[in-house]
């Protein structure tokens, strides 16, 4: 009898102190879940972070604090499930941001479309996250059907039709991959010259490279995570194809290992991205600076940009929501906090172009950013420099 | 904790002497009241978590046969999990076929599976063996991701839960009932399996194959047997993992840190013993669920607990209380005796 009775009293002291945890009214609460894995993942978290905690040192939002909760999904969608259920049952928070990785935004969706909860994306590109239908999210980046057309658009009016592609098995990657045969397709009647499959890590690529050779194309697009792409780079140098065939990037080619590890193999990849560290606004100066004195990174890529862009987005929103932050008002807050996002217009931050969103739950809604910018790597190494080949402003229904 | 595990163990002896199903349905009924008492206590949430528990409890128990029951060393029964919930998966989608029919297909096709990956078994052993069942499983996951067919990299997205008629099984609370009964039905044919020649056989071989051989048990027959036992669990658990909302598959789902913490729920609950399998899988469950705000330490946690259980507990939890049990009535027994000669 004394065991059952010490195992209720445990019981109960444990829920209480989990319940405790939840539902604390006053305090605007914000659920993060990111790819926090890798060395710069772990920067765009904590940055986001900072951040949040700078806006509540300030003040906080019309005199509330925000909490935030910051969750790694390990880019696996399973993970990143079970962190968005936590953060909207257990932590009952007003506003979701994830995550990283588009395979795992993409089961996200459906989550906070079911539990109502407005989700606003910082890094995914996969062009299916916005066109699932749901109210409730925003996309910071720019839609990877943008990132194609601008690469194929450039591709085939100064570089050539004959192009082959490298695709690694990530969801992004693909993505890319695919939307650029497509659209070579549609805008140049181009078909691939050569298309592989890799792996999400793939070491070896000599094989593909010797075939591409022989192949004799124009350009060679790889499209891969950071480090799997620079091993690509550097291996169709190894291979003996020259300089005169011309490397494309996914968009991960913006990510600052990617020149790093690349060296002088990243001279001259080009890439469609949200920034341009080679931005010489006053406000990219800053930022640029800003990173390198808090993170130590030499020129913040665009998921730097990206996550400073979204919480100056939710910072926005926030303000503009009239919120009650009450128990019972958590539906109306989340709702409120939507519509708020969803009114934002013409937001000029870091990124390429002004980012905007309306209520409709279409992608020409809900893709924030929509010009992307062609970015090429001057210079590799450590203390790599990039120019910018062009910046363009796409139709909203572009890809679709 | 130990007497109150003695005598729970002796209720649950004497409720099975009225009837061997009886302890079963009665912890059935009790486990039907959970989803409210766990919300009442500690959240929603906390039942979702919960699903995710009966779902690792399937595929420890069933992994237990092959590794604990059987003794062979495989690393591929994540493959197996995969298989499960992509067959489901496709099934459903593709061919509009219910959950009802959808997962005992996706149990049948991961039971040649288990076949296959069985079958090196017959020839090979120990690292050898874990070498040849993990290649087997990690292909299945890199032919996921290459494969558009099966969802690449984007995935399977929008696999529908499972209905009866008009009724989606969707809610946290509604989908625990679906997996909680699957669980209790893997634990309790575990229990069957164990206990029956087949079980016999199985722990005749773990424990010396040539003696098992020389006493007529067909060793490569209850070696595949035990694989496609066990992928039956697998398949099962795969097939209620892929229609649960949200109802979305990646490859990365089934990498070999999801083998590697699924090989430390067996061996923190104790290799060979079913109880300390469920156990085992509760327990690294909730652990990796409360220290999510630790994700940095981790990684970091997970393998020193598992450098430190095989070093100082071999036999896992499981192990260690059915020693202080057996110690326990030993003492016992021992002082009866001593008070029956004084």
């Amino acid at each position: 009898m004394r065991n059952w009775t010490k195992f209720l009293a445990g019981l109960a002291a444990g829920g209480f102190v989990l319940s405790a945890t939840a539902a604390l009214a006053d305090e605007i609460r914000v659920g993060i879940t990111m790819r926090m894995v890798s060395e710069n993942g772990q920067k765009y978290g904590q940055m986001v972070m900072d951040e949040i905690g700078l806006i509540n040192e300030a003040g906080g939002i019309n005199g509330h604090q925000i909490k935030a909760t910051l969750m790694n999904d390990e880019c696996k969608s399973d993970k990143g499930v079970a962190n968005a259920n936590k953060l909207i049952f257990q932590e009952k928070v007003h506003l979701l941001i994830g995550s990283t990785c588009s395979s795992v935004s993409l089961p996200i969706v459906d989550v906070t479309a079911k539990a109502q909860v407005p989700q606003i994306i910082p890094h995914s590109t996969n062009s299916q996250i916005t066109q699932k239908g749901s109210a409730w999210v925003f996309r910071v980046p720019v839609s990877g059907r943008f990132y194609a057309g601008v690469n194929a658009k450039y591709v085939g009016e100064n570089i050539g039709k004959k192009i082959a592609y490298i695709c690694a098995a990530d969801a992004a990657s693909q993505n890319d991959c695919d939307a650029m045969q497509a659209q070579m397709k549609s805008q140049h009647g181009a078909d691939p010259a050569y298309v592989a499959q890799v792996q999400e890590k793939e070491v070896d690529f000599r094989t593909h490279m010797q075939k591409i050779k022989s192949a004799g194309v124009d350009g060679i697009m790889v499209a891969a995570l950071a480090e799997t792409m620079s091993r690509a780079l550097i291996q169709s140098y190894e291979a003996g194809i020259g300089t005169d065939v011309r490397r494309i990037g996914s968009s991960s080619a913006s990510n600052a290992p990617v020149p790093k590890i690349s060296g002088d193999a990243v001279k001259g990849v080009f890439y469609a991205a949200a920034y341009s560290n080679a931005d010489t606004r006053p406000i990219a100066k800053l930022f640029n600076q800003m990173v390198k004195d808090r993170y130590g990174i030499h020129a913040p890529d665009h998921d730097f940009s990206q996550a400073y862009d979204l919480i100056r987005i939710v910072e926005i929103a926030l303000n503009n929501s009239d919120l009650k932050l009450t128990n019972s008002s958590l539906a109306a807050d989340r709702t409120a906090i939507r519509d708020a996002i969803a009114n934002v217009k013409n937001y000029q931050g870091l990124a390429s172009g002004p980012i905007s969103f309306c209520a409709a739950a279409t992608p020409q809604c809900r893709d924030g950013n929509k010009t992307p910018v062609l970015i090429a790597y001057k210079k590799g190494g450590e203390a790599f420099e990039t120019e910018v080949l062009a910046r363009v402003n796409m139709p909203e229904d572009f890809g679709l | 904790m130990i007497s109150f595990i003695t005598n729970f163990a002796s209720a649950i002896e004497s409720l099975a002497k009225i009837h061997r199903l009886l302890p079963w349905v009665i912890a059935y009924i009790l486990l039907l009241f959970l989803p409210n008492l766990i919300t009442a206590t500690f959240g929603e949430y906390y039942v979702d978590l919960a699903n995710r528990c009966c779902l690792f409890i399937l595929l420890a128990v069933g992994l237990n046969i092959v590794k604990g029951f059987c003794g062979q060393v495989t690393v591929g029964h994540i493959g197996l999990y995969a298989i499960g919930a992509v067959t489901s998966a496709l099934l459903a989608q593709n061919y509009g076929l219910p959950f009802w029919l959808s997962a005992p297909l996706a149990i049948l096709v991961t039971c040649c599976a288990g076949l296959v990956v069985g079958l090196p078994s017959v020839r090979l052993e120990g690292a050898y063996l874990a070498l040849a069942t993990l290649g087997l499983g990690e292909s299945v996951r890199i032919m996921i991701a290459v494969t558009p067919a099966l969802g690449s990299s984007t995935g399977i997205m929008m696999i529908p839960a499972p209905t009866i008629g008009d009724y989606v099984i969707e809610s946290f609370d509604h989908y625990f009932y679906l997996v909680m009964t699957a669980a209790i039905i893997g634990i309790y044919f575990s229990f069957v399996i164990l206990n029956s020649s087949t079980g016999r056989a199985f722990k005749a071989i773990r424990e010396d194959v040539i003696a098992a051989s020389v006493s007529g048990i067909n060793v490569p027959f209850y070696k595949l047997l035990a694989f496609v036992i066990s992928a039956i669990y697998a398949g099962l658990a795969g097939a209620l993992f892929a229609h649960m909302p949200p109802g979305y598959l990646h490859h990365n789902n089934f990498t070999v840190i999801e083998m590697v913490t699924l090989l430390l729920m067996v061996v923190l609950g104790g290799i060979g013993n079913i109880w300390g399998g469920v156990v085992g899988a509760i327990v690294v469950t909730v652990i990796y669920d409360q220290t999510k705000d630790y994700y940095f330490y981790q990684p970091l946690i997970f393998g020193i607990t598992m450098v430190f259980l095989v070093v100082f507990m071999p036999r896992g939890i499981g192990g260690v209380i059915e020693q202080a049990i057996v110690k326990r009535k030993f003492i016992e027994k021992h002082e009866e005796q001593n008070l029956g000669t004084s």
